[in-house]
């Protein structure tokens, strides 16, 4: 999966589980601060996720420090490069 | 005022029933002799379920609530929000007030979110179930939803009651501010449709099953050929609160609660016997300040076109009220809308009475010989209403009656002396 990929997928996914606007999807976005998700956000996320890209996310400690779009995207990379 | 007892006066109504969004929806279709019971087709598909029935809510956009707030709301809470929402402007504020309490409560939890929630647990992909749908099963989903919702900080009561949830929660609001222990509340049922519930009715022979081919007759209380309940959905919410607060505000009055009754049957957990249901209503008088029954002038009855439950409660009124009392059931019209029914009958029937007429029972062509024990409105018609009786009773056994007065400026004028 290419970068661009992993970002389109990303954005779409959360766009439309947590009704956010295209103009706020900024890699600097703090998950928190910028797009107002809280901590019942945070597990959903996880399991869109997972669905979005068939790929076990929850057991990973690692989740849990992203807090910014981008975290996301490198994560996301990271993970699937790997497999 | 002779008496030190507190006066509690209705200052806003809220709905959504199937006739859609709206607590003056329900008295003008019910005027209109209107009926929202359809065929299901979803019904259709489930063997051994006789009945095709049912009355549901119009497809209605909640789109404009919240998302961090409607993520944990299944149906049966959006409906809870558009009817608070109603009732709380009706009662001239935007938002819920500093010290209301909140009385809500459903019949079951959200079935279709449940039936999700169970599916995914036994083809093992619990890890699939996101966080909202924990706060949608919760028996008191619709309460914690609304208090969320609407920042109700005071206290809140999810009582739960099945068919009588929507009338009980009404009458245990009043009872409190009776006794001082709050002076305002939002109060009222709520309930959304699965065909799990018509299910439940048909299990027991109790679901209407003889007009699937012409569903609007299908709900016929007190008619000889009445077959069983129709199966509904809905909200009713009142805003209550004393009538010096009332006075104070300058608020609209609908009506004053005048006495509440409730008791529970004993001898059956499914069937209701007149015995009860007499004591029920005898306990609403005296609730009202032993109010002799010649003060009630019209009974808005539970009736939900039962077998056994229409000839119980005729008998029981004529018993308590003598064959001269006038009486309606308004599941003709939109079927029984479970926990919301006795809350959404009783804003109908205020309507009704502000207008001085009063809805025919719909379907109601040939009363059943052991109903014709009372006078049945079988014409709509034109009618001062001063005092009226709301019925509501339920599986399980809970009964309740609540006494409603309408003539708004008597109450405000006898407050003034």
């Amino acid at each position: 999966m290419t970068r661009e990929e992993i970002v389109k997928t990303v954005n779409d996914a959360l766009m439309k589980e947590f009704e956010l606007p295209e103009d706020k999807m900024k890699p600097e976005a703090n998950f928190f601060a910028d797009l107002g998700l809280d901590s019942l956000d945070a597990v959903d996320m996880v399991i869109v996720l997972e669905q979005a890209f068939k790929v076990k996310l929850r057991a990973n400690y690692q989740v849990g420090k992203i807090i910014t779009l981008n975290d996301l995207y490198n994560y996301i990379e990271e993970l699937t490069n790997k497999n | 005022m002779g008496s030190s007892k507190k006066r509690v006066v209705i200052t806003g109504v809220g709905a959504v029933s199937p006739y859609g969004a709206g607590a003056n929806l329900l008295a003008q279709n019910m005027l209109n002799g209107v009926s929202s019971v359809k065929f299901n087709a979803e019904l259709a598909d489930i063997a051994d379920i006789s009945s095709r029935v049912s009355s549901t809510v119009p497809e209605m956009d909640f789109s404009y609530i919240p998302r961090t707030y409607r993520r944990s709301m299944s149906k049966m809470s959006l409906y809870a929000y558009a009817a608070v929402k109603e009732a709380l402007n009706c009662a001239g504020f935007n938002t819920a007030p500093d010290g209301a309490s909140l009385y809500l409560g459903s019949t079951i939890s959200a079935m279709e979110t449940w039936v999700e929630f169970v599916e995914k647990y036994k083809k093992k992909e619990f890890d699939t179930i996101k966080t909202s749908v924990v706060f949608q099963v919760m028996n008191h989903s619709p309460l914690a939803n609304i208090a969320q919702s609407f920042d109700i900080k005071g206290p809140g009561f999810g009582t739960c009651t099945a068919c009588a949830t929507g009338l009980i929660n009404v009458g245990l609001a009043y009872q409190s501010i009776v006794g001082g222990f709050t002076d305002k509340a939002i109060c009222g049922g709520t309930d959304e449709y699965h065909p799990i519930m018509t299910a439940c009715f048909s299990i027991m022979n109790a679901a209407s099953s003889l007009f699937n081919d012409d569903p609007q007759k299908a709900s016929r209380p007190f008619d000889k050929d009445r077959c069983g309940i129709v199966c509904g959905e809905g909200c009713g919410i009142l805003f209550i609160e004393t009538l010096e607060s009332a006075l104070e505000r300058g608020a609209k009055i609908y009506g004053e609660i005048l006495g509440f009754g409730t008791n529970t049957e004993t001898k059956s957990i499914s069937h209701p016997s007149r015995q009860c249901i007499s004591e029920c209503m005898r306990l609403a008088l005296k609730n009202a300040g032993g109010m002799d029954p010649s003060c009630i002038d019209f009974v808005n009855s539970h009736a939900t076109s039962t077998i056994a439950g229409d000839v119980e409660e005729s008998q029981a009124i004529k018993e308590v009220f003598g064959k001269d009392m006038r009486v309606n059931s308004l599941k003709g019209h939109i079927g029984h809308t479970m926990a919301a029914s006795g809350a959404l009958e009783l804003i109908a029937m205020l309507d009704m009475a502000a207008q001085g007429k009063a809805a025919a029972t719909l379907n109601l062509e040939n009363p059943d010989p052991d109903c014709r024990c009372v006078n049945h409105i079988v014409k709509t018609q034109e009618l001062k209403i001063n005092t009226f009786m709301k019925n509501s009773f339920a599986l399980g056994g809970t009964n309740c009656s609540l006494i409603i007065g309408t003539c708004v400026k008597d109450a405000i004028k006898d407050a003034l002396i």
